[in-house]
């Protein structure tokens, strides 16, 4: 039987690991000022490159991170340089389509390649949860929480202590007057799409063992995606983080209080309510 | 009665007062000039008074009757236009077309908007200029569209929003005269501007606005020598 | 509009032409998708092209109108010619509430919230089975011939479908040009240029934003509604995903926003290009349209018919 703690405590877990995604998504927007409808695509790829990983050459998924992050990295700068650089003078709205076009490409590239069957990746600490305090918890998901934590805190300390860190923060809140101060605003494009896509992929990883993966689960997250960004505000981090833990308890307690069914409308609804009577953001810092 | 009365117009952004218990009264047939130093909140007058914005608390009646709460469109119908700062102007399609989609508001058929629109842009200066397309006019040209585009509403009540911005002494003076016809021709002005010379010379009355509330109103020689007007303007160590 | 006079009568003689020349029955099925195809890029293009309001939820509308339809000809027994345009209605009547919501948002905002509003309206139908049947869905078994006007339908043949579904094209495309000419195209044209400054004007643009996407939600319920009837099988998945959503932009976008030939040049292109593909895969042309819909926003962003006609205006004006 599900107590309230325990609703909460898997909110909270499968929260932060939707913040993950969130904060590459908010991070892109930030800098660049683009909404990438395919980030959900980016995710997705990144958990079938653990599924892979695994299948193929048992590889931890955890591990596997070491693998994937840095060539999702790069896999960003190619899309930005080659592609997307040349769209982004167009406009928002044609920005927006031909995400979408990425998006549908890449999501019926992996369906053509992999079929839609779902699948899981069934590790051997996965079966039996731990219990402190008497509430279940599933390994993976708190590894994938531990990790989530870490991986977050390098990217604070980047932003924070780097100098390219610093350059990517001040475009975000200047870009005219970054240029003005010698900040190469091309080359921090190029790094914070490769930083926000290596960062959906390593939510991806994180996510794979604790979901069913198949290659249009894109679509889903991408709604999620776009609910915590816009509860915590377009372009904040911390925004991201909140938003994203925000609704993991909301879903976790919509499961099990209101409806199991409906769960996922539950971030919908969160999602229109925000837009429409705080558009910046439940934390004001958005746009 | 006054053609627009503002009673305690109030109006927050965050933490901000922008208007503050604000009050006055624009009479029919004057051009009321509407100054104050940056930020002092005569933008968001004229969003208020248009229903760009909602105020907080105050009244704000044309003819008597209150407009607060309706949205641009019903107000501009009721008969107060305005202008924007930073012109907005239809910027892909021609002047006619520009001023032609004002003129529907008053005249429904195609035809008679059109000639409308045309004289419009006549009697701003425009006439030789109707198939240029708005976003390649000069500057002095497209606030003389965003003029025609008010005019072609048929106000009783025209705001201009620092019309002569960023114009040369010759255009200054050619916007000036313009906004002497334009109240020749019937339309009651209310016109906020930076360019002190314009507005002095051009205004039979003006409000001076600081931090969001109204510290000095009447004739323009009168009002440039109050100390609330210097201090605002120039601090508070000027004597 | 008068310019275009004598391309459309021609148009509408090869369309009554076609089902008159060949029996073919895989050429027909083609030509009826591209018709469905035609009206669905024209219902998107409608609120997407000449509004510049781009949804990403429009398979809601249709399958308003696709469930509508289906649902009052097993429980009722309502004819398709009385159905299709109640699915229509039904389609614009939702869309009420979904534009007075959306509609406080500008341009990403408002697509977004779009997306939103089209996911809450698959999970109504996947859930509430009292009247979608949620995932098993409603399937057509028969449908019997009738008479209509003398003649004896035959609905196993393609050409009632033809027909049916040449008379939507039609009606798509003349809604969409009478549109263009109209007062409220002109007032949509300001506020796609800029909103504010066609409040200012005195245009009510909460309204003409409503009524276009009531327009458009009447038309994609139509498509909706012929959808059912052609396919006799309606479920979640096929009439709501957003995979369908982004068909119906693909179609107006890579056929030219805010032209009335467009979504007719859109859909037989991408339908050409997923027949072509059709190889091992149902969804395998989602490829290709993903693929296009990139490479027309950057080499072509005013789509197929829109460069076409900017070049032969070129041609014309270089004489």
């Amino acid at each position: 039987m599900e107590t309230l703690a325990q609703t909460l405590v898997s909110g909270v877990l499968t929260g932060a690991l939707y913040a993950m995604i969130g904060i590459g998504l908010t991070v892109v927007f930030g800098v660049m000022r683009i909404i990438n409808l395919a980030h959900g695509e980016m995710v997705m790829l990144g958990m079938f490159g653990a599924y892979w990983g695994h299948r193929l050459w048992k590889l931890d998924p955890f591990v596997s991170l070491l693998v994937w992050v840095p060539l999702m990295f790069v896999f960003g700068v190619f899309l930005y340089r080659f592609l997307l650089r040349r769209i982004i003078p167009g406009g928002e709205l044609n920005t927006l389509l031909y995400t979408a076009g990425l998006s549908l490409l890449v999501a019926n590239l992996a369906l053509f390649a992999w079929t839609g069957d779902y699948r899981t990746i069934a590790l051997s600490y996965g079966v039996s949860p731990v219990r402190p305090f008497g509430i279940a918890i599933a390994i993976p998901l708190a590894v994938a929480f531990v990790l989530a934590i870490l991986i977050t805190l390098a990217l604070w300390l980047f932003l924070s202590r780097t100098d390219l860190g610093r350059a990517i923060r001040a475009t975000s809140q200047n870009p005219e007057a970054s240029v003005l101060m010698g900040i190469d605003v091309e080359r921090v494009a190029m790094v914070t799409f490769g930083l926000g896509t290596a960062l959906a992929g390593a939510a991806g990883i994180l996510l794979a063992p604790s979901l069913y993966l198949y290659p249009t689960v894109g679509e889903l997250l991408i709604v999620k995606c776009f609910v915590i960004v816009v509860l915590g505000g377009l372009g904040s981090v911390p925004g991201a983080i909140a938003g994203g833990i925000l609704l993991g308890v909301a879903e976790s307690l919509g499961a099990v209080y209101v409806s199991g069914a409906y769960k996922d409308g539950i971030g919908f609804v969160l999602f229109l309510a925000v837009l429409l009577y705080r558009p910046s953001g439940l934390f004001g810092a958005g746009k | 009665m006054a053609l627009l009365e503002v009673q305690g117009l109030t109006r927050h952004f965050g933490g901000v007062s922008a208007v503050s218990d604000l009050s006055f009264s624009v009479n029919e047939g004057e051009i009321l000039g509407l100054i104050g130093p940056n930020g002092s909140g005569k933008t968001t007058v004229f969003n208020l008074v248009t229903g760009f914005l909602r105020p907080l608390a105050g009244a704000i009646r044309l003819d008597g009757q209150s407009v607060v709460g309706m949205r641009p469109h019903a107000v501009a119908r009721r008969g107060i236009a305005r202008t924007f700062q930073i012109v907005k102007p239809f910027p892909g399609l021609s002047a006619l077309e520009n001023v032609t989609l004002a003129a529907f508001l008053r005249h429904p058929a195609r035809r008679d908007a059109e000639a409308a629109a045309a004289l419009v842009l006549g009697r701003v200066g425009l006439g030789e200029r109707l198939n240029e397309i708005a976003s390649r006019l000069t500057l002095m040209d497209q606030k003389r569209l965003e003029m025609a585009k008010a005019l072609a509403t048929t106000p009783r009540l025209l705001l201009l929003d620092e019309p002569m911005g960023g114009l040369n002494a010759t255009e200054v003076d050619n916007a000036s005269e313009l906004v002497h016809r334009i109240r020749a021709s019937g339309v009651t002005v209310v016109l906020v501007e930076h360019v002190m010379k314009a507005i002095m010379k051009i205004s039979d009355r003006v409000v001076v606005m600081n931090q969001g509330e109204k510290i000095a109103e009447g004739r323009p020689e009168r009002v440039v020598e109050e100390p609330a007007v210097l201090a605002a303007y120039f601090g508070k160590h000027v004597a | 509009m008068t310019r275009a006079l004598p391309a459309a009568l021609l148009g509408v003689v090869v369309l009554a032409a076609i089902p008159l020349a060949t029996r073919n029955s895989f050429f027909l099925h083609v030509c009826i998708l591209v018709l469905m195809w035609t009206v669905l890029g024209a219902a998107w293009n409608v609120l997407g092209g000449f509004a510049g309001q781009v949804s990403f939820g429009h398979a809601a509308l249709f399958a308003v109108g696709a469930y509508t339809t289906i649902i009052l000809y097993l429980k009722c027994g309502l004819a398709p010619w009385w159905g299709i345009p109640l699915g229509g209605v039904a389609a614009a009547l939702v869309s009420f509430p979904i534009g007075i919501l959306c509609f406080r948002l500008r341009g990403p905002y408002f697509s977004l919230a779009t997306l939103a509003v089209a996911e809450i309206i698959k999970l109504v139908a996947l859930n509430w089975e009292s009247v979608t049947a949620g995932s098993v869905g409603y399937l057509i078994t028969s449908l019997p011939p009738v008479r209509l006007f003398g003649l004896n339908v035959n609905w196993e043949s393609k050409t009632p479908f033809y027909t049916a579904a040449g008379a939507l094209a039609v009606v798509a495309l003349l809604a969409t040009g009478w549109l263009r000419g109209s007062r409220l195209g002109a007032y949509l044209v300001a506020i796609r240029e800029n909103e504010d400054a066609a409040e200012a004007v005195g245009i009510d643009t909460v309204r003409a934003k409503v009524v276009t996407l009531a327009l458009s939600a009447f038309l994609a319920g139509m498509g909706g509604g012929f959808y059912a009837f052609y396919f006799r099988y309606v479920d979640p998945d096929a009439v709501a995903g957003i995979s369908l959503s982004m068909e119906m932009v693909f179609i107006a976008v890579v056929g030219g926003l805010g032209t009335v030939a467009g979504p007719l040049i859109g859909a037989v292109f991408l339908t050409a290009v997923a027949e072509v593909v059709r190889g091992r895969f149902q969804t395998g042309h989602l490829i290709f349209y993903g693929l296009f819909m990139m490479l027309v926003i950057r080499f072509m962003p005013e789509g197929i018919w829109g460069r076409a006609r900017r070049l032969t205006a070129r041609a014309a004006a270089g004489e």
